[in-house]
């Protein structure tokens, strides 16, 4: 298995009550992952668990089978290698957007950090804006910008919280297509946290659902929701094999 | 494995070691306290401390009372109204601040004085030759009159902002409800801004206690005067460590009253999109009124001043050599420079530990280190120079080792004023640091980790660049700060090192009056460059 979680705890000081609770799950290579779950239910706190910005109370964290934290270690974010895309973005105002991709591009020549910026633009479709600010970019342009760094170094997992939150709905529905496709182009490990049935149907290969920071159900779309995927909005532009086939 | 230990490293171990600096000496007060009683503190305390508790109250409670009348109506009247002038008052009411009290005190002794201007034009022009004891503002009311004239800025700022970008919906509403503007200044105005006006007072309360100028000027027996003439005139530091320990005592008072009197009644930002206040245009005599309301006040407490101090330099001219003019302006940037600076690195390693560090201890920590700023400057002053001169008689032998033929070397050099000035103004510059930790959050500074950036190289690509508008502001805020400051910089400065606040008293306290207006012009202009160039700063930051 590619990432294991095992007895992962939580809380927050003085909280009596567990943030996340008990919670050992694993994940393969390529895998995109949902997790679904009300605020406040601990889902967002388990991104964050992941990435290293918070730090458990106990359990273990291995990944592509280096350990991540247990009793003994606790890994820095930086030295993870594992990439995130925040919530509202995080992109550095005073930075453009070629700045805040090469801003993560650290060991490379000078010539292969340009290489890859540009393979990283394509990828997202916004080749020709490498100049501009984050401020002169819609939302939309500025999520695959959020994407494009945190893919750049070419982390083994991908974390996205709450990705569609600050977008209006119909851009939601393209964006998840597309995310979906530049995620299995890349074929990159990626969780995904969202309190969006829609969205977890749309993209995951397996949901995971949590309830007070407890695993509920783990299962494909299909069958935790009861839906075939044809039938949800925003597929249209996904083919089923597509869908399911590309493991 | 161990929380806390997990989160120590280099910025924990500086933000620690920082704040310790910042509180030893004044530990070396509460210390002093219990050290043995002198004759002279058996003398002190019987005969003169209870006159000294009565004037610096009575100058704290006057002051603050006339600050907050004047302070209020005119932010409330530039807060709330359109009248002619009213964007120049904006911000023109703020330069009283650039003046330092004791300049303004005695450019008013000046003035009414009898060689002064009004004296003078009344026995020349009008053969009229009035009770000069009229014209002596060498009291307590008088210290009163300066104090609320150069001081009353803090209350107006901080109400005015507060009025103008967070009481629009209540105020709104009250007028939608058929309230007339007293009944909704008194209703809701006055209740809602209670704790900008709290604060702003208090700020006025220590300034008025740290005083030394005005009243060793006006002869006037306080607590900070006190503590000078103990030390420097009776040569007895053990009894200035225990005044300046009950002044510390009476501070403590001070902001514990506040806290009170601000209740939990913190308001705060409701919504990260603040609707300023609609101004209401006025007309006629009510515009009439309000223009010169605010035109007397900024000629009393700025103009009249200004044109006074212009009027003697153009008098002296030449009188004062320039090259000395110039070195002492040198020395003035100089040490509010490397003090500023000090502050400001200091700030921001304590501001990045504060907020990365998750534990109760980083957060409240740094909000004790504002004592120091309560804390007037002749205390500072006392337990600084008792912290150096123990810490030189620790190094003596490594003094000799080097062949040092002196036994103090710290407590001579300027390194010790730098050190007071970080001591006392480190809150001002802190303040401002946190604003900015506050106002990017620590997204920013996830997303780069997230992206391989270790911590430091975080901090300097992606915090500092980002907190430019607080790191200047916060700057320029210690730097008036230290321009203007008297009793440390008197105390602590090296032999015949001079600052132009330090030649201007000297000048002053020697009756010297118009040979001191360069020098304070110069700082005069220097602060008042400044807090223009920190009034667009502030306005042109996005909200």
């Amino acid at each position: 298995m590619f990432m294991d979680i095992k007895n992962l705890q939580f809380s927050y000081p003085k909280s009596p009550l567990k943030t996340v609770d008990n919670f050992s799950f694993t994940v393969e290579k390529g895998e995109v992952i949902s997790i679904l779950g009300r605020s406040g239910s601990g889902k967002s706190t388990l991104l964050r668990l992941i990435a290293g910005l918070e730090m458990p109370v106990g359990g273990s964290l291995t990944l592509n089978g280096k350990k991540m934290f247990c009793n003994q270690t606790f890994l820095q974010p930086e030295k993870r290698g594992i990439g995130m895309v925040f919530q509202d973005y995080a992109l550095f105002p005073h930075m453009s957007v070629e700045e805040n991709i090469l801003f993560g591009l650290s060991k490379m020549s000078r010539k292969d950090k340009k290489k890859r910026v540009q393979e990283v633009l394509e990828l997202v479709e916004l080749i020709g804006f490498e100049k501009r600010y984050p401020h002169q970019l819609s939302g939309g342009q500025q999520q695959r910008v959020a994407l494009a760094r945190a893919m750049a170094p070419e982390p083994e997992l991908i974390l996205l919280d709450e990705p569609f939150s600050n977008l209006d709905t119909d851009l939601q529905v393209k964006i998840r297509g597309d995310l979906r496709r530049i995620l299995k182009k890349a074929k990159t490990t990626a969780i995904f946290v969202t309190h969006n049935e829609n969205d977890a149907h749309a993209l995951a290969d397996r949901i995971v659902k949590i309830k007070d920071g407890k695993i509920d159900k783990i299962g494909r779309p299909c069958d935790l929701l009861g839906v075939s995927p044809t039938e949800i909005p925003g597929m249209v532009e996904i083919t089923y094999d597509e869908l399911v086939g590309v493991r | 494995m161990n929380k806390h230990l997990a989160n120590v490293n280099g910025w924990t171990i500086g933000a620690v070691l920082i704040i310790i600096l910042l509180f030893l000496p004044n530990m070396s007060i509460v210390v002093g306290v219990f050290s043995p009683a002198s004759d002279n503190w058996a003398h002190i305390k019987e005969f003169m401390l209870l006159n000294y508790i009565k004037s610096s109250l009575t100058l704290v409670l006057f002051t603050a009372l006339f600050t907050i009348v004047i302070g209020l109506s005119l932010a409330w009247l530039i807060a709330q109204y359109h009248f002619p002038l009213r964007n120049f008052m904006k911000w023109a009411l703020i330069l009283p601040l650039s003046i330092p009290p004791f300049i303004g005190a005695y450019t008013y002794h000046g003035i009414i004085n009898y060689t002064g201007v009004i004296q003078k034009t009344l026995r020349n022009h009008f053969e009229i030759t009035p009770n000069p004891a009229y014209f002596d503002i060498m009291n307590v009311p008088g210290a009163i009159f300066i104090y609320t004239l150069f001081l009353f800025p803090y209350v107006y700022m901080i109400t005015r902002i507060f009025l103008s970008h967070q009481a629009a919906s209540l105020i709104e509403s009250a007028r939608t409800l058929g309230k007339g503007p007293w009944e909704i200044f008194f209703k809701i105005v006055l209740p809602i801004s209670r704790v900008s006006i709290i604060g702003g007072a208090s700020l006025v309360v220590l300034e008025v206690l740290n005083d030394y100028g005005v009243v060793k000027y006006f002869g006037i027996q306080t607590f900070s005067t006190a503590i000078f003439q103990t030390w420097f005139g009776l040569g007895d530091l053990e009894s200035s460590i225990k005044l300046a320990a009950s002044l510390m005592g009476i501070v403590i008072v001070i902001l514990i009253i506040e806290r009170l009197l601000r209740g939990g009644k913190q308001y705060s930002y409701s919504t990260t999109k603040v609707r300023p206040l609609p101004l209401v245009k006025l007309t006629g005599k009510k515009a009439f009124f309000a223009t010169s309301y605010t035109l007397v006040i900024f000629s009393i407490a700025f103009l009249i001043p200004i044109l006074q101090l212009c009027s003697w330099v153009i008098l002296t001219f030449g009188k004062v050599p320039m090259g000395d003019v110039l070195l002492y302006t040198k020395n003035s940037v100089i040490v509010a420079g490397l003090g500023a600076s000090l502050i400001i690195v200091c700030s921001l390693i304590v501001g990045n530990f504060s907020r990365v560090v998750n534990h109760k201890f980083a957060k409240v920590l740094p909000k004790l280190t504002v004592l120091g700023y309560s804390i007037p400057g002749v205390v500072v002053a006392v337990a600084v120079i008792t912290t150096f001169i123990a810490l030189d008689r620790l190094l003596a032998p490594v003094y000799q080792f080097w062949g040092l033929d002196s036994e103090l070397v710290l407590s001579v050099s300027l390194f010790m004023l730098i050190s007071a000035y970080v001591i006392r103004f480190f809150a001002i510059g802190y303040n401002s640091i946190e604003a900015g930790f506050d106002k990017i959050g620590t997204d920013f500074r996830d997303a780069s980790r997230m992206l391989g950036a270790k911590s430091l190289r975080t901090f300097f690509k992606v915090d500092v660049p980002m907190m430019k508008g607080a790191i200047i502001s916060g700057f320029i805020l210690v730097f008036i700060d230290i321009l203007k400051e008297i009793p440390l910089t008197l105390i602590l400065r090296p032999f015949n090192y001079d600052t132009l606040a330090t030649k201007a008293f000297q000048y002053a306290s020697d009756e010297k009056i118009m040979e001191a207006s360069q020098a304070s012009l110069l700082i005069v202009g220097v602060s008042t460059i400044a807090i223009f160039v920190f009034h667009k700063l502030l306005r042109e930051e996005p909200e």
